[in-house]
């Protein structure tokens, strides 16, 4: 029993993080289409920059973490305008090429600067605590409680402000929302700065319990496309749904079946969710 | 508009730029200088008339997860080079020579290890080359002995000269020597039961494979094996509680240092107050820059650090390298460097640099030649497949501290 409890813990902490990095994900796929492989990139780089902050000038964990969410967000925003922008009008195969350069230049330009090193985050909310009989840290309750409160922020936000209504429209009907007057190019650069905001905030969360390095986003980058295709792309409440359920399968997979086999059981739900539900948990209706 | 889309660009790039910096890793006591070095290898030496170059070949990963790996096997490497180069290079048969070390990368893919050799042999006529994994060793070992060129072969697994090719230098010791002072350890400390939570790289499950038949043999129980892939787990939560559920005594862990010591960390985090023996690919100096303390590593048993060795060349040599690199060597450091060395003298002891079959028909000389101050290691003699032996050392975490224990 202690032990159901403890992995139900553990898989509630993994999934909150790809569910934040599903989220930013699917935003961006549900507005513009684009399967944006460079988000493993932004991921990294988020834990990166609230990583410098913290060591080079001693800024406050939650300081450096709102830092690093507006620096990357504002990267995202650069990478639409320089980058997907330009590229609108072309073959859909173009988006996709473009991503991954992207994510190869950032990989090695985080790698010149940083240079190879494994680093940790040391926060200040690394004890121990018993949480009902399970053992978590400070961090990893702060993780839970963290996705939580941010998806709730997201909701709120899309449902209930003007602004988020303006990308559910385009969401839902791209040409529709230019005719009633929705300025089309703005809500695409603010889909890309929340969509950076969501990886640095996943990142700046989950990197003290595991490492910072340049690869880092490969750890969670193809989960997260996983995750989307599994909830429906370019629905919230999908890559939402979807990292919990990705989450839950990891660590009741490994520890009531197999571990070695966990990942082979992840992809067989896939298969089975998709053969029954082609579109995914949540076909895509707006959000 | 465009102004402003201009000077946001121009505003993030120089922020990111100066965050950028190098931040220091605290525990490493060093700025991350080492992200540079990977050029320094392709710079041809200056050689003065009547100088000729030998080329050195070099593939591993300077790229991708394993670069910083590759990165420390390299600066051992070049270390050496620089050194008998500024020292006027090395004579053989009357005739002056200099190093110059080439090095590509290839990602830590086998495939790519093959691909690069075969560059290197076209473009740079190496006779000799360095890899440090076993994948791309064993990828070299297709076809070394046809197109006639030397591997120093950086892996302590058993099959890189028990295979029995004819041009392969095992550069480490092989970890099959391992087995029995650790179990020993960790059993008289310890107890009987294991759980084994290995690297899920091929290196790492043939360890396991090793490890798992000799603890039962010696009286042991194993409670639970399994692997963890670093490249594809964010949390290892979940396998440590799973691993820690049978309660054993003892945890096999292993992989590169820091994943493994965050491994370690979370075991203790859950509550894990057994030994921990750690595979000889993880470092107990370089854990530590990761738990902070040895505190978390308590009970601990894996391979000596360079930096607690007391080799007749390990002091200099540290010195050396911090000096120039800003942290404390690995071994894999250590052991490029003295291999360096050893293939010079080999070479001067066969008369060519460029024979392959000679130079290693030389090795056993080059070793003897070595002079003591360039032994980092001290490497007694060269097996008849082709692996040096060195005297085993373990080193074990007690009461804070690490403890040299030697082995018959």
């Amino acid at each position: 029993m202690d032990i159901l409890t403890q992995q139900l813990f553990n898989g509630l902490t993994i999934g909150s993080v790809y569910s934040l990095v599903a989220l930013g994900l699917t935003l961006v796929y549900g507005i513009l289409h684009i399967p944006n492989f460079a988000h493993g990139a932004l991921y990294m780089l988020g834990a990166y920059i609230t990583l410098t902050l913290m060591l080079l000038w001693g800024v406050h964990y939650w300081i450096a973490m709102a830092v690093s969410v507006l620096v990357v967000g504002l990267l995202g925003v650069i990478m639409d305008r320089l980058v997907f922008h330009p590229l609108r009008n072309a073959p859909p195969i173009h988006d996709k090429i473009a991503a991954i350069g992207i994510l190869l230049f950032l990989e090695a330009f985080a790698q010149l600067i940083w240079g190879a090193d494994y680093r940790t985050m040391e926060t200040p909310y690394g004890q121990v605590i018993d949480l009902f009989g399970m053992t978590a840290t400070m961090q990893r309750v702060l993780i839970n409680i963290g996705a939580i409160v941010v998806m709730i922020l997201l909701f709120l936000f899309l449902k209930k402000t003007y602004i988020g209504s303006t990308i559910i429209a385009m969401a839902q009907n791209r040409e529709g929302a230019h005719l009633v007057g929705i300025n089309t190019n703005k809500v695409a650069m603010l889909t890309f700065m929340i969509s950076g905001g969501l990886a640095a905030i996943a990142a700046s969360l989950s990197a003290p319990i595991n490492l910072v390095f340049p690869g880092m986003g490969h750890l969670v980058i193809l989960k997260a496309f996983v995750i989307i295709i599994l909830g429906g792309m370019g629905s919230v409440p999908g890559a939402i749904l979807g990292g919990y359920i990705l989450g839950f399968t990891e660590s009741l997979g490994a520890t009531y079946l197999s571990n070695d086999y966990k990942d082979i059981i992840a992809f067989l739900m896939l298969v089975v969710i998709l053969s029954i539900k082609p579109k995914g948990l949540f076909s895509r209706e707006g959000f | 508009m465009n102004v402003i889309k201009l000077s946001v660009f121009l505003l993030v790039s120089t922020l990111l730029l100066m965050m950028a910096g190098c931040i220091d890793n605290p525990s490493n006591e060093a700025a991350s200088e080492s992200g540079n070095e990977s050029e320094t290898g392709t710079e041809a030496p200056e050689v003065e008339e009547g100088e000729e170059v030998v080329n050195i070949g070099y593939s591993g990963p300077l790229s991708g997860p394993a670069a910083y790996y590759g990165e420390r096997t390299l600066n051992g490497l070049t270390m050496a080079v620089e050194e008998i180069n500024d020292n006027g290079g090395f004579e053989v048969d009357g005739q002056t020579y200099k190093f110059n070390v080439v090095a590509l990368d290839d990602k830590y893919l086998p495939n790519e290890t093959a691909a690069n050799a075969k560059r290197l042999l076209q473009e740079n006529q190496t006779p000799i080359i360095f890899s440090p994994h076993s994948g791309g060793i064993k990828a070299m070992q297709v076809f070394n002995e046809k197109e006639n060129f030397l591997i120093g072969a950086y892996t302590s697994e058993p099959d890189a000269t028990e295979a029995g090719n004819e041009l392969t230098v095992r550069i480490p010791p092989s970890y099959d020597g391992y087995l029995e002072p650790f179990t020993k350890y960790a059993m008289e400390n310890h107890g009987e039961k294991l759980a084994a939570l290995p690297t899920a790289s091929q290196y790492g499950k043939d360890w396991t494979e090793a490890l798992v038949p000799y603890w039962k043999e010696q009286g042991g129980e194993v409670v639970y094996n399994s692997s963890i892939d670093f490249s594809k787990d964010t949390d290892f939560f979940t396998l440590v509680t799973n691993a820690l559920k049978e309660e054993p005594d003892v945890l096999f862990i292993g992989g590169p240092s820091e994943p493994t010591a965050k491994v370690a960390k979370q075991a203790r985090e859950l509550g894990f107050e057994g030994g921990f023996i750690v595979m000889d690919q993880a470092k107990l100096d370089e854990m530590k820059s990761v738990t902070g303390s040895y505190e978390d590593l308590e009970g601990s048993v894996g391979v000596t650090p360079l930096i607690n060795s007391d080799y007749p060349g390990t002091a200099e040599f540290v010195e050396k390298y911090k000096e120039e690199h800003g942290q404390n060597p690995g071994s894999e450091a250590g052991y490029h460097y003295v291999a360096m060395y050893t293939f010079m003298e080999a070479m001067k002891a066969a008369g060519s640099v460029d024979d392959p079959e000679a130079i290693r028909a030389h090795m056993q000389e080059g070793l003897d030649a070595l002079p003591e101050d360039k032994q980092v290691y001290t490497i007694e003699e060269i097996g008849e497949n082709g692996g040096f032996t060195t005297n085993l050392r373990i080193a074990a975490v007690e009461d804070g501290g690490v403890v040299t224990i030697n082995v018959e």
